[in-house]
């Protein structure tokens, strides 16, 4: 904590920064896996929404134990802890040695905004062979195996080939019968298929897939883990994911849990619950900060007691709403303004300092309309979940769900609640 | 604009500091469109002089979309990156919120936008703005005459 540093012999001067940087290093939310590895994630002990069940890292882990093939979503706001639900699932996963796990953020691999589908199977894909490859040491892979690599690779990332050029059209005779325009007919049938066929790529993809899995052993349990395509916000976009890769992977041994946008819960169609064979939601508010400890537990976790009171983390956990990613936010923020204060522990005025950084965060943007949505929720407690502007309210988590007592309920952000003006 | 806390770069480098390089952060500063270019000479200097590496700036139009990863990529010389939004692009908006891993995986990256444009991006891109370190208005250090208030 204290280096040496003066130019006095003997004379210690202490470094701040020193203090504060192993704390701020710890409340980093985007570093999830390796948090976890270092026993600083405090898994939850229950389901978000039903205390008397299994929290939902176990929940999937146990679906996709006993039940291969199966396929699970994952649903929450931003910033809920989805991605560590997912990294838990995978420890529990591995307990099985025959257990082998795919997680794969798709961001890491591919824009988000340029993908199109089979890049989940290609990623899939990619991630099994370089296992395989590990695994294999020094020892050869099969021959199809590395042929099927190729092909996927350059289905994935494309391939530049050399061909002949075609004759030139206007040197062409054509036939007299092939003189005629062809066009298009199309005669429906009976019956529609609930889920379109599968694309051409998606279906060769697939194939160069299954020949790299078919290196497993037949009775190992293959869990495939994709995060980061709920980040598409848009729910049809997600959905041609899940209608091309995912249904793809139905009626193999493979078992997928995905990562799915938010406001495919409120979509009316209901295709998220018709789909998927699990569904679990995470609300934006992991735990109620007025009565439960698991807040409060994640700061003591990451050293929070030895740079501030247990009211400093309370209030935290007050206006963090909840959201796992505000309490860090705000526990930063708080330690940054102690920082620059030149004090040593986090106070009152710095937790107020963060809590109204956040609440103006949430406040830029608004305009009119989301204002007086915000204040009739405040106010009288309605919340039209209908209208389309409310909903953004929700997914962008101004407004949070909690789930008290067996009901769900509706408040605005605390943080964003202090900073709202009021009507004039 | 909603009045977030008022920082200079002398400020915001000590906060980089104390959070150290390894630790990845991501700010959005939000300053006046005249006093821009005298806050990105006054980042590149307290940079340089409190962290000891050099600055890595990009203007908005500058980055390519097709490789956002390039853009990114740490390294390690110029550890920290600054990226001026000089005209409000949606597409690289919509680009950045969808891959914003990719922001929040080395160093610190530091956004610099006017109200208008800041406004906008997080407004547009929720998922950046929730990975957000911290929101800071910023201004010149006025330390020697003349700089643009």
């Amino acid at each position: 904590m204290e280096t040496v540093a003066d130019s006095k012999p003997g004379a210690v001067v202490f470094d701040r920064r020193q203090l504060y940087r192993p704390f701020l290093e710890r409340l980093n939310p985007t570093g999830s896996q390796s948090l976890l590895a270092d026993g600083l994630v405090v898994a939850p002990d229950h389901d978000p929404r039903d205390i008397g069940r299994p929290p939902i890292h176990v929940a999937f882990a146990n679906t996709a134990e006993l039940t291969r093939g199966s396929q699970m979503a994952l649903v929450g706001g931003i910033g809920s802890g989805k991605t560590t639900e997912l990294l838990l699932t995978q420890k529990v996963l591995s307990r099985h040695p025959d257990a082998v796990n795919v997680y794969v953020d798709m961001a890491d691999y591919a824009d988000l905004s340029e993908i199109s589908t089979g890049a989940i199977l290609a990623t899939a894909g990619i991630q099994l062979y370089r296992r395989l490859l590990k695994k294999a040491r020094n020892k050869e892979l099969p021959d199809a195996v590395k042929a099927a690599w190729v092909k996927l690779r350059a289905l994935a990332f494309g391939k530049t080939d050399w061909v002949k050029q075609p004759p030139d059209p206007y040197e062409y005779e054509p036939d007299a019968d092939e003189a005629y325009e062809v066009v298009r007919v199309h005669v429906p049938g009976v019956m529609k298929l609930r889920l379109p066929a599968l694309r051409r790529q998606v279906v060769e993809i697939l194939g160069q897939f299954l020949t790299i899995a078919s290196s497993l052993e037949s009775e190992s349990q293959t869990t495939l883990l994709v995060d980061g395509l709920d980040r598409l916000i848009k729910p049809e976009l997600f959905r041609q994911f899940a209608e091309q890769d995912l249904q793809a992977l139905k009626g193999t041994k493979i078992s997928v849990i995905i990562v799915a946008p938010l406001l495919f819960l409120y979509d009316k169609n209901r295709f998220l619950q018709d789909y998927f064979d699990v569904v679990k939601h995470i609300p934006a508010a992991a735990a109620d900060p007025r009565t439960s400890a698991f807040l409060r537990q994640i700061l003591e976790r990451r050293g929070a007691l030895h740079f501030m009171d247990r009211t400093e983390i309370a209030a935290i956990a007050k206006y963090s709403g909840g959201v796992l990613r505000d309490l860090l936010t705000l526990a930063r923020s708080s330690a940054e303004y102690a920082y620059r204060d030149g004090e040593d522990r986090i106070g009152r005025r710095h937790v107020k300092a963060a809590v109204k950084q956040l609440g103006n965060r949430y406040l830029v943007g608004l305009g009119n309309d989301q204002k007086g949505l915000l204040r009739r929720l405040s106010e009288d407690g309605e919340f039209p979940m209908e209208n389309s502007t409310a909903r953004e309210l929700l997914v962008n988590r101004q407004v949070l769900e909690y789930f008290r007592g067996g009901l769900d309920s509706l408040a605005v952000h605390p943080a964003l609640a202090r900073v709202l003006p009021r009507p004039v | 604009m909603t009045g977030f806390s008022t920082t200079i770069a002398f400020g915001l480098v000590r906060r980089l500091a104390a959070v150290g390089l390894d630790t990845p952060s991501l700010y959005l500063l939000i300053a006046e469109a005249a006093a821009i270019p005298a806050i990105q000479a006054d980042i590149a200097a307290e940079v340089q002089v409190q962290l000891g590496v050099g600055l890595r700036h990009l203007a908005a139009t500058d980055v390519r979309l097709d490789c956002l990863e390039n853009a990114f990529a740490r390294d390690p010389d110029r550890p920290v990156t600054l990226i001026t939004l000089d005209r409000w692009l949606p597409k690289l908006a919509t680009a950045l919120d969808r891959n914003v891993v990719l922001l929040t995986r080395s160093g610190a990256i530091l956004l610099l936008a006017d109200p208008r444009a800041a406004e906008r991006l997080l407004t547009a891109a929720p998922n950046l703005r929730n990975r957000l370190s911290d929101v800071l208005a910023i201004r010149p250090d006025e330390a020697f005459g003349g700089t643009v208030a």
